[in-house]
């Protein structure tokens, strides 16, 4: 399909650039790892409360982390004015929404495959094998992250205070994914697996399916030089 | 490539960057587009690829409106500044190969290296653009619009960074454009040569029309025309 | 219905009666008439005040989203008008439902302020109007800030019921709302003269929202005309 052609090909773009000047991916997971030590000193995770805490915790890592690399998603086309070359020529708008998208995703995942684990060295927890369950409802929060996050990133792209505003207006739409997420992965700590909070994987995946559509819908109008 | 502008204008916040601006232009029209910085050249060069939308007016591609652009629209304009429009952190021939993908142009990526031996950057093909000169930043442009085959090519000041051989380069490129049928407006400030290239003049001042004629033998209203509005070019050399 | 708000100052005049007659009315019904509380006493007496102007914020989203989809739609600047014109009403009409909610809450719960669903939401929804209104003043040029709030306006509107959804599960201590509760009809649940009460300041505050949105509106459209008129060279 031409949509997914284009996006792979920018895409794969975008990758080939990150492993060459490694900007995002290494202020990401620095930050990521930084943030965890904050927590280990600030907070005393006792065993009764690593369900309720942990997910709020891990969550505040990967917003700020995500958040940076949403900052510097379109970084890559400032110099020389690529942007321009990419509205000139017939790509499809929706192609270039998917591809900054999964760039974004793709760097969140892989903060996110070390720093779960790392939380769970640091703070000593024990229930190793709830980690895979806890990892894929994290990636699904991600998905929701970084379609709304890059549909504000190029929203905000002209805004004067853009480290700001793009926290401000994100953080609030964010919320049924965040709460979502936070649900879902109490319910697996506590009990193993998804139960009572399967509305709340509904809702998430709703969320995930209704932002990359009108994603790909509205990019067109969002994005211009 | 038949090009159309009707009373096309842009303004930015209350000033008027171009205004009242009307051409019409037959295929292998090789238009100079003169006048002083701030005129409103770059504007108009903008407007035409579709980059910024226009505050009035319309543009017409060969009988279809343009207004956001189709992809088949686009595909077929081309837009050449010097340094610009390259990924840095990409090589040569990585940069030839993504935009021949995006474009879609299936047979050029077979013709990259062939290109790049004709504007005398085979043995650079490896090597990041981060690296080369500015000068050959353009010629790497030029082959990339040899490539892309572009039926609407629009250039912006090439001659400040090109070296003797180079400005051959670009100017047997854009006759031979301009001879497959495609039109081409040149924004520079080099008045000698171009309206040796030209077929058409168009002289732009205070985002104002105001010369637009086809070239001739002599050229006495340009002359004057140049001469009233244009008084301070030096480069203008008879 | 955006015809209309090219009114001359005479139908603002008439609307602007309308909405301080129903207001009055509006005051008299839920201050003397209807009942006091079984429960809470005369505080109760607030949400006269608390639940039209929560309806009224959620009307204003609404006309955002209305105006940024026609506004991208033709790109019409009144639309661009309307839509943050609503906002700013919008935003009015939210921090004055937070306040009445904080008023309320002291008394009923002996706190200023509580993380329960509603509180929550309003709370939320201020967040995005501002988030909004940010948006518009810190992009330069005029048409891009309108078409990128446009699109912010969108994109929040489709969020706020899946936000609504979260923050409910999230959070049950307010009060099931007692109107909107599912099994029975909403006349059933309170008291005739309660239900006339709300009813009546419901269109009150629509009435003045409108009112308004009109000046404001007006507002808009003059400084459009001002700045069209520098453009086209005339004084």
């Amino acid at each position: 399909m031409e949509l997914l052609t284009q996006t792979f090909l920018l895409l794969k773009k975008d990758l080939l650039l990150e492993m060459r000047r490694r900007e995002s991916l290494l202020t990401m997971f620095f930050f990521g790892t930084l943030l965890l030590f904050v927590f280990h000193f600030s907070f005393e995770l006792v065993p009764e409360r690593v369900a309720q805490m942990t997910p709020g915790l891990l969550w505040l890592a990967f917003l700020f982390t995500g958040t940076l690399g949403l900052a510097q998603l379109f970084e890559g086309e400032r110099d020389n004015h690529c942007l321009e070359a990419l509205l000139l020529s017939p790509l499809d708008r929706g192609a270039f929404f998917l591809a900054k998208t999964c760039f974004n995703f793709i760097l969140m995942v892989l903060v996110e495959i070390v720093v779960i684990p790392m939380f769970w060295i640091l703070f000593n927890l024990q229930s190793w094998e709830v980690v895979p369950y806890l990892f894929l409802v994290t990636v699904l929060g991600t998905v929701g992250f970084c379609v709304l996050g890059t549909l504000l990133s190029a929203v905000t792209l002209k805004a004067r205070a853009r480290e700001l505003l793009l926290p401000l207006v994100l953080f609030p739409l964010m919320i049924p994914v965040i709460l979502s997420t936070i649900r879902c992965m109490e319910a697996i700590l506590r009990n193993g697996a998804i139960g009572d909070a399967l509305p709340w994987l509904r809702l998430l995946v709703g969320f995930d399916v209704i932002f990359l559509t009108v994603g790909v819908l509205i990019f067109d109008w969002v994005i211009e030089v | 490539m038949h090009l159309t502008v009707h009373q096309l204008a842009k303004a930015y916040g209350l000033l008027w960057a171009l205004r009242d601006f009307s051409f019409d232009l037959p295929p292998g029209e090789v238009v100079a587009l003169l006048g002083p910085n701030g005129a409103g050249k770059t504007t108009l060069l903008k407007l035409l690829a579709g980059l910024i939308p226009p505050t009035m007016g319309e543009i017409v591609l060969n009988g279809l409106q343009f207004e956001r652009g189709t992809p088949i629209q686009r595909a077929a304009i081309g837009f050449l500044a010097p340094g610009e429009h390259l990924y840095e952190n990409l090589t040569v021939r990585e940069n030839l190969h993504f935009f021949t993908s995006l474009y879609k142009k299936r047979e050029a990526i077979k013709q990259i290296d062939t290109a790049l031996g004709e504007v005398g950057l085979k043995h650079r093909s490896e090597e990041y653009v981060v690296a080369l000169s500015s000068g050959m930043k353009c010629r790497l442009s030029i082959a990339k619009w040899k490539l892309l085959e572009p039926q609407l090519l629009l250039v912006d000041e090439p001659y400040g960074v090109l070296d003797g051989s180079g400005i051959d380069l670009l100017e047997r490129f854009l006759k031979a454009e301009s001879r497959k049928g495609s039109v081409v407006i040149m924004a520079s400030h080099h008045v000698a040569r171009l309206l040796n290239l030209c077929t058409r003049a168009v002289i732009l001042h205070q985002g104002r029309l105001i010369f637009d004629e086809p070239r001739q033998q002599p050229w006495d209203s340009f002359a004057r025309a140049f001469g009233e509005f244009l008084p301070h070019e030096t480069s203008w050399s008879s | 219905m955006v015809e209309s708000f090219k009114s001359s100052g005479k139908r603002k005049g008439y609307l602007g009666a309308l909405a301080l007659i129903a207001i009055l009315v509006g005051l008299y019904w839920g201050l003397l008439r209807a009942p006091a509380d079984a429960f809470q006493g005369e505080v109760q007496r607030i949400m006269y005040l608390h639940i039209p102007s929560i309806l009224t914020a959620y009307l204003s989203f609404f006309l955002v989203f209305v105006g940024s989809c026609l506004y991208l739609w033709k790109r019409e600047k009144r639309d661009d008008i309307l839509a943050y014109s609503a906002a700013e009403i919008g935003v009015l009409f939210t921090a004055l439902t937070i306040v009445e909610g904080s008023i309320w809450g002291k008394p009923t719960w002996g706190v200023w302020w509580t993380w329960d669903a509603r509180l929550t939401l309003t709370a939320i929804l201020l967040l995005i109007f501002v988030g909004y209104l940010m948006l518009r003043s810190l992009i330069e040029e005029e048409n891009r800030a309108a078409v990128s709030a446009a699109v912010l306006g969108i994109i929040g509107f489709l969020d706020i019921p899946l936000i609504h959804m979260s923050v409910y599960w999230w959070r049950t201590l307010h009060q099931p709302p007692s109107i909107l509760r599912p099994d029975k009809a909403p006349w059933d649940n309170i008291h005739p003269a309660m239900l006339t009460a709300l009813a009546i300041n419901f269109v009150a505050f629509v009435l003045l929202y409108f009112y308004l949105l009109s000046h404001r509106f007006r507002l808009g459209e003059m400084l459009e005309e001002i700045k069209a008129r520098k453009l086209r060279g005339e004084p």
